[in-house]
């Protein structure tokens, strides 16, 4: 059984996931996913790739942690989280996230919640590829 | 041996992502110890003057200026997050 929670380098499938996260749950109606994917452009700059770092150990556990808090206050039956960390083309997926309740609203507001929190809490890193050079990432648009 | 991490725009500044700091029997605060990482690593210098810019931790947990350090321990010295 794939863990609900993973930083990996390899791509992830959606579709997998989410019979994933149903499981044949016949309590679950309604499964919202964000999938955030690698923009080609920032600031006006075309961008060829990214390159994620993470702080190994402490990034899954901060990602975790925010699964944790999230199946507490928010009325879902499951959720899961995986982050690409590595060299990310213009196009690829980046991160997952699944949140899956009996009626949708709690689903919405988990995975909103979820991925806003991540950008903030979790140490992972994006580096931006331009073809006149590369730069950190350091805020939360 | 304290162990300090560095990471992104840190690390590219310091051109090292790992260092390790002396630390006296009865240990050293944050505070103090960021000031001999600078020490080493002048290039950190602008980035330090403004640690609430940073995220610090100690064996991986989130850490403050006036958190003691303690040998053996791990500190990282991390800017701000952009994952996602």
């Amino acid at each position: 059984m794939t863990k609900a929670v993973r930083i990996q380098t390899e791509d992830f499938s959606v579709e997998e996931e989410t019979k994933l996260l149903h499981g044949g749950n016949g309590g679950m109606g309604g499964i919202v996913t964000f999938l955030g994917t690698a923009r080609d452009f920032s600031k006006g700059k075309d961008v060829s790739r990214l390159e994620f770092e993470e702080y190994a150990g402490m990034a899954e556990k901060a990602m975790n942690s925010l699964r944790d808090t999230a199946m507490e206050e928010f009325d879902i039956i499951d959720m899961r989280i995986i982050h690409r960390i590595g060299t990310i083309q213009a196009g690829e997926q980046i991160v997952l996230i699944l949140a899956g309740s009996a009626h949708r609203g709690a689903a919405f507001d988990a995975c909103e919640w979820c991925i806003d929190t991540l950008k903030k809490t979790v140490p992972i890193w994006k580096k931006e590829i331009t073809p006149s050079g590369e730069s950190w990432v350091e805020e939360h648009p | 041996m304290i162990r300090v991490l560095l990471f992104a725009r840190i690390a590219d500044l310091a051109k090292t992502r790992e260092a390790e700091f002396e630390c006296a029997e009865e240990g050293i605060a944050l505070n103090e110890l960021t000031k001999q990482v600078v020490a080493r690593f002048p290039a950190l210098e602008a980035s330090l003057a403004q640690p609430r810019l940073l995220f610090l931790a100690i064996n991986q947990e989130q850490a403050w200026l006036d958190d003691q350090v303690k040998d053996g321990d791990e500190v990282a010295i991390m800017p701000p997050f952009s994952g996602g």
